[in-house]
């Protein structure tokens, strides 16, 4: 019998998903990936077997304890399915893109199961290629980038005598180092202290919402306690939407300039515009809180070895109106490396904590925006590949877990892309156009003078 | 193992250069490619791996190799 492993803090965070929102739903990850040329689907077919042999986490499955039902994991040796191929010629690449957006919403239920789905697919438009469908658990957005990358690496060395590709690092071999890391309770002492001190400096966290501060008042009033300081979470109506928007690369080059100038990263920057918004949007407020997942790989085994690893940290910040942009970019600077480095441990903690000191109610929270920002190009690295047109796509899973999550990423041309994916029971297409318009000038007014204070670029924008 | 090379091969292990052209005045961000996540990582593993305590005012100066070394030095003789 193949060895059981616990989850990881990451892992962890997807599987509490599952049962708190109570469908599998909530950890779907999917992804096409075509090109607009002719393939050899046998070949193709052959090196995504031989992925699954390469990269451990497609082979992994969960299964329960028998007396506390906690998640195990386990990796097994062989999966040796067949790599079905689906026809969607016969229609438009739109109308090929809905069916797989509804690949996207099948659930993987049940244990011991497999928990990945790999389709070879034909495209209209002679775009070909293959369609991923995986658990949360198994893979995140990078692992998932890695993984494209070397099929279609073992896809032009088999087929055009191209390199093959380096080896990975084994999935099994990362998560006994991972688990063991997690283990190290000086470490663990250590973490604990710095996200207990932050609880000791700032007190209760205060909850700001994207919509203003009636969210709270409506949380105040159904809980009956005036002093409530977090706000309802929605578990039952998941829908989500997503709206993109593109910043041209011109303007792109402003903030990455401005980043580089200054030596802030482009996320710290952005953290910085949210929680300039939120507290424009709630009367002033300077105790913001938004959550920003972090990718755990900075390691090459952490890189190529799959996985989830990306986790969400609160990005807690007291920023009075006076301070100056540049100053207010440090701050969030000085407190995201300290997040780096105690972002070992598992944030659950962070919460179990809060809730023993302040009592906070269940199903509650203190942050309504979510960032992501991915600095990796999805752009495909191969070069008997370079110039062919691409159709690569993320299908959103269709059930949120959270009220309004940022995923800001940079495109070919030099532009950045915001994708806002909010829930449609709480905000509607009107709410996510204002806070990008006010987030997109918030940052440009501070970059364009960044002596400029973030009490004035609230009273400008 | 020397603590150098020690050192060294925990570097090796977040980025594309080889141990053997490591320099002491190699600069984490500028030579070795570091991000800021890679680079608050590798404190906490050097915390760990040489029994430390890294202070926030001590974080800023480290921007070479040599200045990670003097560190862990100036640490492990105060310690």
């Amino acid at each position: 019998m193949e060895k059981r492993y616990p989850l990881t803090a990451a892992q962890k965070m997807h599987d509490s998903w599952i049962r708190q929102y109570r469908t599998q739903q909530v950890s779907g990850l999917s992804i096409v990936a075509a090109l607009q040329t002719e393939f050899d689907f046998d070949i193709l077919e052959k090196c995504i077997r031989e992925e699954t042999k390469r990269y451990g986490c497609m082979r992994v499955r969960f299964t329960r304890t028998g007396k506390t039902g906690k998640t195990q994991q386990y990796i097994i040796s062989k999966d040796e399915r067949e790599v079905p191929i689906k026809d969607l010629t016969g229609m438009s690449l739109q109308e090929a893109d809905n069916v797989m957006q509804n690949w996207a919403y099948e659930t993987f239920d049940g244990d011991d199961i497999p928990m990945c789905e790999v389709y070879m697919v034909k495209l209209p438009e002679n775009y070909n290629g293959f369609f991923v469908h995986m658990d949360h658990r198994l893979i995140d957005s990078c692992a998932v980038m890695v993984m494209t990358g070397d099929i279609l690496k073992l896809y032009t060395h088999y087929r055009y005598g191209g390199e093959y590709p380096d080896e990975l690092a084994d999935y099994e071999m990362q998560l006994k180092a991972d688990l063991e890391k997690s283990a190290n309770t000086r470490r663990f002492a250590r973490d604990k202290k710095f996200w207990d001190e932050q609880l000791d400096m700032y007190g209760e966290p205060l909850y700001s919402d994207i919509q203003g501060p009636q969210v709270l008042d409506e949380a105040r009033k159904r809980h009956g306690d005036a002093q409530l300081r977090s706000a309802d979470i929605e578990r039952k109506e998941l829908f989500v939407q997503v709206k993109d928007y593109k910043l041209e690369p011109e303007a792109a080059g402003i903030l990455m300039r401005f980043c580089e100038d200054n030596r802030i990263s482009m996320t710290n920057l952005l953290l910085l515009g949210i929680r300039t918004y939120l507290s424009k949007q709630n009367g002033g407020q300077q105790d913001i809180s938004v959550q920003n997942f972090i990718s755990r790989r900075t390691t090459k085994d952490e890189w190529t070895s799959g996985g989830s690893r990306t986790i969400m940290f609160p990005c807690r910040t007291v920023i009075a109106p006076e301070t100056d942009f540049i100053d207010a970019t440090n701050i969030v600077q000085n407190i995201q490396n300290h997040i780096y480095m105690h972002s070992n441990y598992d944030p659950a903690y962070i919460y179990d904590e809060i809730r023993k000191r302040y009592n906070t109610p269940e199903d509650t929270t203190y942050e309504s925006c979510y960032l992501t920002y991915q600095p990796m190009s999805a752009k495909i690295d191969n070069k008997y590949l370079a110039g062919i047109p691409v159709h690569a796509r993320w299908f959103a899973n269709g059930a949120a877990t959270k009220k309004m999550y940022l995923t800001v990423t940079h495109t070919d041309d030099g532009g950045m892309n915001f994708s806002y994916h909010y829930q449609t029971v709480q905000l509607g297409e009107k709410d996510v156009e204002l806070m990008h318009y006010y987030l997109c000038r918030i940052l440009f007014r501070g970059v364009e003078d960044k002596k400029r204070t973030i009490g004035e670029i609230m009273a400008m924008v | 193992m020397s603590k150098e090379m020690k050192f060294k091969k925990i570097v090796a292990q977040y980025c594309t250069v080889e141990v053997g052209e490591m320099k002491r005045s190699s600069r984490f961000r500028e030579d070795l490619g570091f991000s800021s996540l890679d680079f608050m990582s590798l404190l906490g593993e050097l915390e760990d791996e040489f029994d430390l305590n890294i202070e926030e005012e001590n974080m800023e100066s480290v921007l070479t190799i040599g200045d990670a070394l003097e560190l862990i030095d100036n640490l492990k003789m105060a310690g």
